[in-house]
């Protein structure tokens, strides 16, 4: 056979191969969208959900997941970003350090069911935390870490060493070189890949079932005092989610409109992620550019 | 074929032919990469305001030798050394220097252009920013005056805030040469600072240190030994992790005393 032959047939393959999994991505992308938009509407984002009667909303859980989202944000980020930053930079390559940084891959790969009953037997029950948003952000927080460490270390591996040598040959300390230098170039890469963690940690529902629990109270949105049990800033009430509501009403619920409900959700849930995507592109973009000077 | 030497060729160590004091005296030093002994026992003055070119076949410990003189080779954490190299009555290998302050003192250009991805005055005033300047006017100013010594002002002025990865690979250079000359170092050590550049960006890199060397003291290595028989004081030759010969540039080249110096200078190999 000669190489042109090979080389079409190749070619051939791996055009097919993408157009089976765009088109695989599109069909599912478009059935939950087609099924679920007619569910959508102001009353369905803006009312209570509710147990027994149909035509129940999914506020509460709606503004659950995007608070445990931000508490485990807050709480990875910082972690996450710095143990990026000391393995790419700091640390001596040897016996520890491959440890660890394995210790960092068997974490992220970790099943979200295992890390779910890690959390309820650690936050929940040990520290006595109950099912709770903050019991659900921190097993969170286990599931996300290391996937922000390696989004930092990666970021960092990807830059030139040049760069790390240009700074420290001016004069510059090897944390100010990070700080000024390395940091910057690496931000947009970080950006997205926290970006597209969010994504995730949005839609996760498995480690949050035995964590943040699978009822809210009775929210009161004009109340904004953290200490209150009805606040809907309340770290220490239980939280059900966006994704683990889509789980209970299909597996238990009893409201008529479960369909509708389930569907809604879902293309919720969808949209949602795909907006941090398409943000991460954005703003990782607009970030570059105000970093590196006009172009 | 012997390289002509009559023409273009800087054989006056200052502009009154004499030769300068020296700076930096190396005294038998020894480089390990792991078990490999890069360097071996070299000896050699730099003097002061003159430019000093270290030539030989790749893998000879030329890049290995500058890249010790400002300590880059820390960054390596199989790389040992050994020996002296005195640079105002202090020991540059000497673990306890501050190498921070040395590398203030002796400033690296690299083979690769690398300026930060950042605005063309950021990549000046970072450093001395960092160095404690404040003053916005003196910041301008330094960056003017940098900018002026490469001869890249009056490419850049109308757009000092755009990014310096977008300019060309030889204007990336004189960058790279104007951020270290923005912190007055006494000493620039250039690794091959040309080989990546185009024939035209090499020529002015040449007259610019030409001209630099009035006032600062530079190091450079360069696989070209044109390129340093027409900018060079003073030449090493280095093969095989040793300096063969060290001299004056117009006795290196015209008279070697060694036969691989010869063989090397008239292309009989590397």
């Amino acid at each position: 056979m000669s190489s042109k032959v090979t080389n079409r047939i190749a070619l051939s393959l791996i055009v097919l191969c993408a157009i089976i999994m765009a088109g695989i991505l599109a069909a599912l992308l478009g059935y939950i969208l087609v099924n679920g938009v007619t569910s959508i509407s102001w009353h369905f984002l803006t009312s209570e959900s509710d147990p027994f009667l149909a035509g129940g909303g999914i506020k509460d859980q709606l503004w659950n997941s995007f608070y445990v989202l931000i508490i485990t944000m807050i709480l990875t980020v910082p972690i996450g970003t710095s143990g990026g930053i000391y393995l790419a930079e700091y640390a001596k390559p040897g016996k520890l350090t491959s440890f660890i940084r394995s210790c960092v891959e068997v974490l992220a790969s970790l099943p979200s069911i295992v890390v779910g009953m890690f959390g309820m037997l650690i936050f929940v029950n040990y520290f006595q935390f109950r099912f709770s948003v903050l019991s659900g952000a921190l097993a969170l927080t286990v599931f996300n870490l290391p996937v922000i460490v390696r989004v930092t270390e990666d970021g960092f591996h990807s830059l030139s060493s040049h760069q790390k040598e240009g700074g420290l040959a001016l004069g510059l300390t090897h944390w100010h070189t990070i700080k000024t230098i390395l940091l910057p170039a690496a931000f947009p890469s970080i950006l997205t890949g926290i970006i597209l963690s969010a994504g995730r940690v949005f839609g996760e529902s498995a480690a949050l079932l035995f964590t943040a629990g699978m009822s809210t109270p009775n929210l009161n949105f004009t109340n904004w005092n953290p200490a209150s049990p009805t606040s809907p800033l309340n770290m220490f009430r239980s939280a059900e989610t966006l994704s683990v509501h889509i789980w209970a009403v299909n597996t238990s619920g009893i409201i008529p409109d479960i369909q509708t409900v389930a569907n809604g959700s879902a293309a919720v849930l969808v949209i949602c992620v795909l907006l941090f995507n398409l943000l991460a592109r954005g703003l990782g973009k607009v970030i570059n550019n105000k970093l590196s000077g006009k172009s | 074929m012997m390289i002509q030497l009559d023409t273009n060729i800087a054989n006056f160590t200052n502009d009154k032919g004499e030769e300068t004091p020296v700076q930096i005296e190396v005294k038998d030093v020894n480089i390990f990469y792991g078990s490999n002994h890069a360097v071996k026992d070299v000896n050699m003055p730099i003097h002061e305001k003159s430019i000093t070119a270290l030539i030989g076949p790749s893998g000879c410990g030329k890049s290995t030798f500058i890249r010790t003189i400002n300590r880059m080779n820390d960054l390596i954490p199989i790389a040992r050394c050994e020996g002296n190299i005195l640079y105002r009555d202090n020991n540059i290998l000497n673990p306890k220097i501050d190498v921070v302050q040395l590398r203030k003192e002796i400033g690296m250009v690299f083979q690769q252009p690398n300026p930060f991805p950042k605005s063309i005055s950021e990549n000046i005033q970072l450093p001395l920013k960092f160095a404690g300047m404040r003053n916005k006017k003196i910041l301008k100013e330094t960056t003017e005056n940098c900018l002026k010594e490469v001869g890249l002002w009056d490419e850049v002025k109308d757009r000092l805030d755009h990014s310096a990865t977008g300019l060309s690979g030889g204007q990336q250079q004189r960058l790279c040469i104007a951020r270290a000359l923005a912190l007055k170092p006494s000493v620039i050590l250039l690794d091959e600072p040309t080989s990546a550049l185009d024939p035209v960006s090499t020529s002015k890199i040449e007259e610019l240190l030409l001209r630099l060397k009035k006032d600062y003291t530079i190091v450079i290595v360069t696989h070209n030994m044109q390129q340093a028989a027409r900018i060079a004081d003073y030449t090493a030759f280095f093969y095989q992790g040793e300096l063969v010969e060290f001299g004056l540039t117009r006795n290196l080249f015209t008279h070697p005393e060694k036969k691989s110096t010869a063989d090397y200078i008239s292309g009989r190999f590397g």
